[in-house]
């Protein structure tokens, strides 16, 4: 590991408590080619973070408030390394062991660290993408819908209640959630979204449409075999025939 | 259950009881009606071994008019029915195997001389039954009392494997691991600080152990202990973490279930400040209700706060705990007021130790 002019590791800590942070920030001071270009007390922080500065590597606890380190890796949507530090938790080890991805055990030991340092260095050398979507899959209990939607515009993080989402439209290449009057853009398939959503409350009723059962108003004959379902703000949402079946059998 | 017939080897010593009864008997026939040995004994020998069986039914009346339950006129009438009943039922036995044992040569005539016999087997009849009577009453006690201390026995087993369990799910290990990872920082940073902390875990570390073995102790150490948990958790949240403690004196005295209190504040920190971006305040209220304490902590509702009535493990236990030590004069409410989510127990006031 002599640097010929190897470019620092840009490195973001991401911990909730003071004294964590404190201490990675203690332990990455004496080592060599690692640069600390940030330190966020919350996942809010951590994505603004990534956003604007750009981490190689991110240190990232799990257990935070509103936004917990696997909702942070899944808002990133850009390649970065990750090293999950964590007390304990039986869902996160299990995913990490699946994936073989690097974690750290509270309390942190220095040369624990500086493994997983070089371990990550590697891996940015060598190109290996960070599995992403293995991690999240492993780490999120099985079966249980989504509680809520989050949206990253720029540095900036929306949370949506899954309550509050009205309706969800596929686009080009994103999909557009609409939630009390509000559009949101996210980087996702409607598919993808779709398999997450509570089935007894989203119905996919068109190829391009997620409606929220709760907000429909009413279902309308459009023309001959072909009906248009409106909800109650007065949008109009036009219903395939598959769609239209799966919300009879629903209601 | 019937005290003889449902227990292995309780019939033989019973019936065995019966033959110097019908040796009895026997001696009485040959006495006042003037029969031969040998006819005393072939009557009463076979009458005894029925009536042994009659007797056994007096299960019924007993389980009816149970020494516990029923009133005592009650059971002296319910009993003496009975008597009646069966040592007629008996005489009319009696009478039957008379005259089949006419039949024999050698017992002829004998039912001439029954009429005398009667009142004789009528007069053994009631008190044999009434013996019977007794001897299922002694053994119906006999077998409600050991009931009862198998219970207490099982409850008590019962009881302290719920402490057990508290015990163990008490040092949460997260709780644990965070506090060494902060010692850790502060060794750095600030060495009289982690000493500090040091000090303050262990001390509570060993205030619950010892805690955790007393059957109850005074609400004012329960709230000693949820106190040194929240000073080592202030280490790792700093600001964010406060504390603000309403509490009675009159109310300090009161005896609780040993780590009644703690699991509630460890939650509210949990689920509820460390839940919340800036943090908040975890208020514990106490104060007497009437004959109550009634006791709540509140915090600032993070995401996941569960709902109102929460499934959490530590309120479960919590309640389990209160209904074990007070039953039904004991509650627990959990729910949500606004941002807030507010855990209320309320339980009696009681000064001296339960035993």
């Amino acid at each position: 590991m002599t640097g010929e002019a190897t470019r620092p590791l840009r490195v973001a800590i991401v911990d909730d408590e003071a004294p964590a942070r404190a201490l990675l920030r203690e332990y990455l001071a004496g080592v060599p080619d690692v640069e600390l270009v940030a330190e966020c007390a919350n996942g809010f922080e951590a994505v603004k973070a990534v956003a604007e500065l750009d981490p190689d590597l991110l240190l990232l606890d799990i257990r935070m408030p509103k936004l917990d380190g696997f909702e942070v890796l899944e808002l990133l949507e850009r390649e970065v390394a990750v090293v999950f530090v964590t007390a304990y938790d039986e869902h996160a080890l299990r995913a990490f062991e699946v994936n073989a991805v690097d974690y750290l055990l509270k309390p942190l030991a220095k040369d624990r660290l500086l493994l997983a340092l070089d371990r990550a260095r590697a891996r940015l050398r060598e190109g290996r993408p960070f599995p992403v979507a293995e991690v999240l899959a492993a780490a999120r209990p099985a079966g249980a819908p989504l509680a809520r939607v989050l949206v990253r515009e720029g540095s900036r993080v929306h949370v949506i209640p899954i309550e509050k989402l009205d309706l969800v439209e596929a686009r080009d290449d994103y999909i557009c959630l609409h939630s009390a009057g509000n559009e949101y853009r996210k980087q996702q398939t409607l598919a993808a979204l779709a398999a997450q959503l509570d089935p007894v409350r989203f119905v996919r009723v068109h190829r391009s449409f997620i409606v929220n059962v709760e907000r429909l108003a009413g279902i309308e004959l459009y023309a001959k075999d072909s009906r248009i379902a409106i909800l109650r703000d007065g949008t109009k949402v036009p219903l395939s025939r598959a769609g239209y079946g799966r919300l009879r059998e629903l209601l | 259950m019937h005290p003889i017939l449902a227990y292995r080897g309780r019939l033989g010593p019973y019936l065995a009881a019966w033959v110097p009864l019908a040796g009895m008997l026997a001696a009485l026939f040959h006495l006042v009606v003037g029969s031969t040995w040998p006819e005393s004994l072939a009557v009463a020998f076979p009458l005894s071994l029925v009536y042994a069986f009659v007797c056994l039914a007096a299960w019924y009346p007993c389980r009816n008019a149970s020494l516990s339950a029923a009133a005592f006129p009650r059971i002296v009438a319910t009993q003496l029915l009975a008597a009646a009943l069966s040592a007629m039922l008996w005489l009319f036995l009696a009478d039957t195997w008379v005259v089949m044992l006419a039949q024999v040569p050698r017992f002829a005539r004998l039912d001439e001389r029954f009429p005398r016999i009667a009142p004789v087997l009528l007069g053994a009849g009631v008190l044999l039954y009434v013996l019977a009577a007794a001897l299922h009453y002694l053994l119906m006690a006999f077998e409600n009392a050991r009931r009862a201390q198998t219970q207490a026995l099982e409850l008590e087993v019962l009881a302290r494997e719920a402490e057990l369990r508290a015990l163990r799910a008490q040092i949460d290990p997260h709780f644990l691991f965070n506090s060494l990872n902060s010692i850790s920082a502060l060794i750095a940073a600030d060495p009289p600080g982690a000493r500090e902390m040091c000090l303050k875990l262990a001390e509570f570390l060993r205030e619950s152990v010892r805690v955790g073995g007393a059957r109850s102790i005074a609400l004012g150490e329960e709230l000693a202990l949820a106190e040194r948990y929240l000073a080592v958790e202030q280490a790792r949240f700093g600001a964010r973490l406060r504390a603000e403690w309403r509490i009675a004196p009159e109310v300090r005295a009161c005896q609780v279930p040993p780590l009644l209190i703690q699991p509630l504040v460890e939650n509210a920190v949990r689920h509820g400040i460390a839940g919340c971006l800036d943090g908040g305040c975890v208020t514990v209220v106490a104060e007497r209700a009437g004959g109550a304490v009634r006791l709540s902590v509140e915090n600032p509702a993070g995401d996941q706060a569960p709902a109102a009535g929460g499934t959490g493990v530590g309120l479960e236990n919590v309640r389990s705990r209160l209904a074990a030590a007070y039953g039904a004069d004991a509650s627990v409410d959990a729910r949500r007021e606004g941002g807030s989510y507010v855990v209320t127990l309320e339980f009696p006031l009681r000064l001296a130790a339960a035993d």
